[in-house]
């Protein structure tokens, strides 16, 4: 088992920007390769673990594009290291093409996406606009596992289970943030992950393992292409039914006031902190408001969500797309006839005014 | 009486007869791998990856740890697993559509890293599998699929030299060459010091002039006149890089 | 023009080490002073928290400031470290000159694209350092920061852990860069703190070094 030295022994209170928490996450989590390739907003976390990575015994790759950052990263994970890339807007878009390797042969990748404007190069800012692909995308059927995070303190968490989570189940796994995260700088713990007895889970070789293939152990024979839709049906219905059946493990979620809200706030990442604030405020002038935050938006916990749905007035989806997290919310709430609003602002933040407002122009 | 010919310890017989169309130069560059290994003696480090094209057929080829990977994609992967296990020796195995096309700025890029892998490229003159279109390497005026009146050199260019362009931009040390199936023995002679590049940390490149009777519509005696007489003189056999600096036809 | 001798300094430091913090602070206590003030924004790294957004109010207070302005510039991040032509010239200009220097491998090294940054005596270069950030936590990683970076005249205590700072975190950000200060024989300029962390603190910390009164601005700017 690998054994590096750590960066951080116990827990230490600090003052950091999100791509920095990242790499100090990585770093803690026992990661032992980052590929990458230049984008904005993710660039710090390049900058960060390049400067760790002698001191601490790990290695970095700088490809030659994202489409490479993506296959070397599942090299990595074959060769059964915790590896991990990271990236953004059109470079999510190039590394949909490995995460769909990664999800065909049900690889345990690690990418943290820092959601910039979109389609196209758009802002090298901010959005909320990479949630469906980065769930969905690739030709694929969504068989990853996305946590969405909303501060410093997740990024840190988060990072962290993303590692475990992937080599557990063996999904590609992401961690799915966003510019104004990854440049915000606010204080946060950081630790030793044994310090809060996480233990990792062990990374293992696919290939590559002791002994002479085909004299003292069979060969590793690995694939992607099938030949006949009866062989890919059986490939797919069993990866998926293997997905279905550990995403109640998965699944997270936050919820406050939801018992008796007319109003449900819903959203993800860094909006739901302004969905939060407005709650409470609106609260204390007597509006029921309730909040509820997917943390994992794949899988989606859409039966907890229908549950607080059924019992309140009205949904509004607040996000800093047009409409991705409504498409999900609707398509997990079908047959349920509470009404859904949504407050969209594709590639801008929310405030916690504009939803205030937003909310009483509801009553 | 049948003698079985020996075969390279690496030969998977479990999964043969392959499934490359008769007459194929698939199998004789897979061949010649096989026996570069085992004179090495290192079966129990190689990982080999295999491209999309008719190399994903080599996938459970060899009693050797493999993987299919994505079109173009197969130098990354390999580059991916040798960066973190330096102790394997990585073998990129793709055609020309793979090398020169959808992945050359792996190719190329991988080579300018000087990345401890060794990519073999097999040469045939088009796509394969998808049914004989033209590929970078098409020969000057050669039918294709998508080039039905011969290949337009002033619409789409000359046939990439691939060793010539990678013995440019690699470092010292490694080793680039372009063998033939037409000389197995060279060939393999060449991927042995391939692999000897890359065991002593550089990148190496082998291309191999091959046959794809199937799409050449060919027959036996037609197949192999094309590689000697049409692709041999356009592809130069011979090293273009070695570690010493020595030449060899 | 100020009639005191010009004063030109440079402030540095590790990436979200508040060095357009202590900039800002510093040019603007001066500009109140009555002197003419120039605060040039130097990030060229990886332009965030820099001082655009401020521009205007800034300049409301008197202070000269040359920066993009975010409508001026375009993909900002992907083109945003471009120098701009006023920078190069803005140790020519008459008054003070507060220059805040980006982060990144050798930020220091950005005062290179400076005309006249070694002739134009005296440029101090001042080191910010929060020492609740973990690669300036510590007195060796602090001396070994410094040492990579060229000329240094002096170091800034800028220890803080924004809205949860407290008293104890300043003073033992004092002891730990007055330690770092003795090994490389450099003075420590200031301690900053906000008002009310200031205030208990008194004129000097527990070193004896200065305090500097510092308003949070930066808080407020995105991109």
């Amino acid at each position: 088992m690998f054994m590096a030295p750590k960066p951080i022994e116990g827990e230490k209170r600090v003052f950091m920007t999100g791509n920095e928490v990242v790499a100090w996450a990585a770093t803690a989590a026992g990661a032992e390769i980052m590929y990458g390739y230049p984008i904005t907003p993710q660039n710090e976390i390049m900058h960060y673990w390049t400067r760790m990575a002698p001191k601490y015994g790990r290695k970095f790759l700088q490809t030659e594009d994202e489409i490479s950052a993506g296959f070397t990263t599942v090299g990595g994970v074959l060769a059964g290291k915790r590896a991990f890339t990271a990236t953004a807007g059109p470079g999510n878009t190039l590394m949909q093409e490995p995460m769909s390797m990664a999800e065909m042969m049900r690889l345990p990748t690690v990418l943290v996406v820092t959601q910039r404007g979109g389609p196209s190069t758009a802002t090298v800012i901010y959005s909320q606009q990479e949630l469906t692909m980065t769930c969905f995308g690739g030709n694929g059927e969504g068989m990853r596992i996305v946590y969405s995070t909303s501060g410093h303190q997740d990024l840190y968490d988060y990072t962290i289970k993303a590692f475990n989570t992937a080599w557990k189940y063996r999904f590609p796994t992401f961690v799915l943030g966003d510019g104004y995260q990854s440049k915000m700088r606010e204080p946060v713990t950081i630790y030793d992950p044994e310090a809060r007895n996480i233990s990792m889970v062990p990374a293992e070789a696919y290939m590559g393992n002791p002994g002479t293939p085909g004299v003292d152990r069979d060969p590793v024979h690995l694939r992607n292409t099938y030949n006949m839709e009866e062989e890919l049906l059986k490939v797919i219905n069993d990866n998926m039914a293997t997905y279905e059946s550990i995403a109640p493990e998965i699944v997270e979620y936050q919820e406050e006031e939801v018992e008796d809200a007319e109003v449900l706030l819903i959203s993800h990442g860094i909006v739901s902190r302004a969905a939060q604030g407005a709650m409470k405020l609106l609260r204390e002038e007597g509006f029921k408001v309730g909040y509820f935050r997917p943390i994992t938006v794949r899988p989606f916990p859409a039966e907890q969500l229908r549950e607080r749905a059924e019992k309140a007035k009205c949904l509004l989806v607040i996000e800093s797309a047009y409409g991705q997290l409504k498409r999900i919310v609707t398509d997990s709430l079908y047959g349920c006839t509470t009404t859904i609003k949504s407050y969209m602002k594709p590639g801008e933040s929310v405030t916690v005014e504009e939803v205030v407002e937003k909310v009483r122009s509801l009553y | 009486m049948s003698v079985q010919p020996q075969m390279p310890r690496t030969w998977r017989t479990e999964t043969k007869p392959h499934k490359f169309c008769p007459g194929c130069g698939h199998p004789l560059v897979l061949k010649a791998l096989s026996w570069a290994i085992e004179e090495l003696e290192i079966e129990e480090k190689v990982v080999f990856g295999c491209d999309i094209g008719c190399s994903l057929l080599a996938w459970d080829f060899f009693n050797l740890d493999s993987v299919q990977t994505h079109h173009g994609r197969t130098t990354p992967v390999i580059t991916g697993i040798k960066r973190v296990r330096p102790d394997l020796v990585g073998v990129a195995y793709m055609g020309d559509g793979g090398g020169y096309a959808i992945g050359s700025q792996h190719l190329v890029n991988s080579a300018m890293r000087n990345e401890k892998v060794t990519v073999i490229l097999v040469n045939n003159t088009q796509y394969g599998m998808t049914g004989g279109q033209m590929a970078p390497t098409t020969l000057p005026n050669q039918k294709t699929e998508t080039t039905p009146y011969g290949r337009s050199v002033e619409e789409t260019g000359l046939p990439t030299k691939g060793p010539e362009m990678v013995a440019s931009i690699s470092s010292e040390g490694s080793y680039v060459a372009r063998g033939t199936v037409s000389n197995v023995r060279q060939l393999k002679k060449y991927i042995k010091r391939a692999l000897e590049a890359q065991l002593n940390g550089n990148f190496s490149f082998i291309e191999a002039l091959s046959l794809c009777p199937t799409n050449w519509r060919t027959n036996a005696e037609e197949t192999w006149k094309f590689l000697e007489d049409q692709m041999s003189k356009y592809f130069t056999v011979g090293e273009f890089k070695t570690p010493a600096q020595k030449k060899e036809g | 023009m100020s009639e005191a001798p010009v004063i030109l300094e440079a402030y540095i430091g590790e990436y979200a080490s508040g060095k357009s913090e202590v900039a800002i602070n510093r040019a603007l206590r001066l500009c109140e002073q009555g002197r003419e003030v120039t605060l040039v924004d130097l990030d060229t790294v990886e332009p965030f928290y820099t001082l655009r957004p401020l521009k205007k109010q800034l300049e409301n207070k008197g202070l000269k400031v040359i920066a993009w302005e975010t409508k001026e510039t375009v993909g900002l991040g992907e083109t945003g470290s471009v120098l701009k032509p006023e920078m190069r010239w803005a140790l020519k200009r008459p008054g003070d000159v507060i220059l805040d220097v980006g982060y990144g491998v050798e930020g220091a090294k950005t005062l290179n694209l400076l005309e006249g940054v070694f002739k134009r005596f005296p440029l101090k270069v001042y080191v910010v350092i929060n020492t609740a950030r973990p690669f300036t936590s510590e007195v060796s990683d602090i001396v070994e920061y410094i040492k990579t970076l060229g000329k240094v005249d002096g170091l800034v205590n800028n220890s803080h852990l924004g809205a949860e700072t407290d008293l104890d975190l300043v003073q033992e950000g004092a002891r730990i860069v007055s330690k770092a200060a003795k090994i490389l024989g450099l003075p420590v300029v200031a301690t900053t703190a906000e008002i009310q962390i200031a205030e208990r603190i008194g004129t000097k910390d527990c070193m004896g070094h200065p305090v500097w009164v510092i308003r949070r601005y930066m808080e407020h700017s995105f991109w």
